[in-house]
């Protein structure tokens, strides 16, 4: 027989639905909502056959669900994006530095090619707006230096590149998607 | 009340039987868990089916489509694509062969357990 719903068993719903929706960041936006709407219709449809109480147990635990969800859409292999990410910002920061320090020592070593005992202070200013100008002391051949560190906008980058590399992997899955239905989310 | 029933067997056949359903009749998930329990297999819960569900479509062997419903929010009808059929086709003919097997094997007939000492 069918139950009418209280607002309370309203608020269930809408709660167990927050909780699922919450662990399933990784699918894409669509499929995520997709997963929302379907809990959504099944748990009021279930709630007015057996009650609230019965169909949030019968659904079972979010994290669980959410688990199985993210299983069924992404498959099982694993999604590596947090190592994926560090191997990106380790890699990324070996190299550009590497790269950067010797175009300093580059410049570094034109003055003294062009000087041998040269004294005084020069700078290079690097990458504009990415990097701190790189100040040369000489004295008499001898230099030292200061700079040549990230800017705060430097930062900034590296960090979005990180996040967009450790979700690159959602590119290939929603490839996928496409390929297997185009039609997945077109309303009837 | 019915028997239950060991849940990896059930998880084995699940898709089998999803996609059975779905082939005789276009249905929502909530739509489908009904028709297994009224099968008698009552402990395939909603947290189930619904991954399953999910799992096949992403296989390509259902598709889905939205339907308005007068009882609330639109429902997300499933059915089986041509893919979707012929896994049902091998999956059944699979699972009748290896259920006539282990239906052979149990039915005969088992010696008494040995006593001690015997």
């Amino acid at each position: 027989m069918a139950t009418a719903l209280r607002w309370t068993d309203r608020l269930r719903i809408e709660r167990a639905v927050w909780a699922l929706d919450q662990r399933l960041y990784d699918l894409p936006r669509s499929s995520r909502i997709a997963k929302r709407r379907e809990v959504r219709e099944s748990l009021i449809s279930a709630s007015h056959d057996i009650g609230t109480a019965a169909a949030l147990q019968r659904l079972g635990n979010s994290r669980q669900l959410a688990a199985e969800y993210l299983s069924a859409e992404l498959g099982d292999e694993g999604r590596p994006h947090w190592f994926a990410a560090g191997v990106f910002l380790f890699t990324g920061q070996l190299v550009l530095t590497s790269l950067l320090t010797d175009a300093a020592a580059a410049f570094a070593a034109g003055i003294t090619t062009a000087t041998p005992d040269a004294t005084g202070t020069f700078e290079w200013a690097g990458i504009a707006y990415l990097q701190d100008t790189v100040r040369y002391t000489f004295v008499n051949g001898e230099a030292t230096w200061v700079g040549g560190a990230w800017t705060p906008l430097a930062w900034l980058l590296w960090l979005t590149a990180t996040v967009v590399v450790g979700r690159l992997w959602r590119v290939k899955h929603m490839l996928r998607l496409r390929r297997n239905d185009p039609a997945r989310l077109s309303a009837p | 009340m019915s028997p239950s029933h060991d849940p990896q067997l059930l998880k084995g056949v699940l898709s089998l039987l999803l996609l059975h359903l779905l082939a005789v009749q276009e249905s929502y998930g909530y739509e489908v868990v009904q028709r297994l329990h009224e099968l008698g297999l009552d402990d395939i819960l909603e947290g189930t089916v619904y991954p399953a569900l999910a799992r096949l479509e992403r296989e390509g062997r259902v598709r889905s489509r939205l339907v308005s419903s007068n009882a609330g929010p639109a429902r997300k009808y499933y059915r089986p694509t041509a893919e979707g059929y012929d896994t049902l086709s091998r999956g059944t003919s699979d699972w009748t062969a290896l259920a006539g097997i282990v239906s052979q094997v149990l039915s005969a007939p088992v010696p008494p357990e040995p006593t001690k000492g015997s």
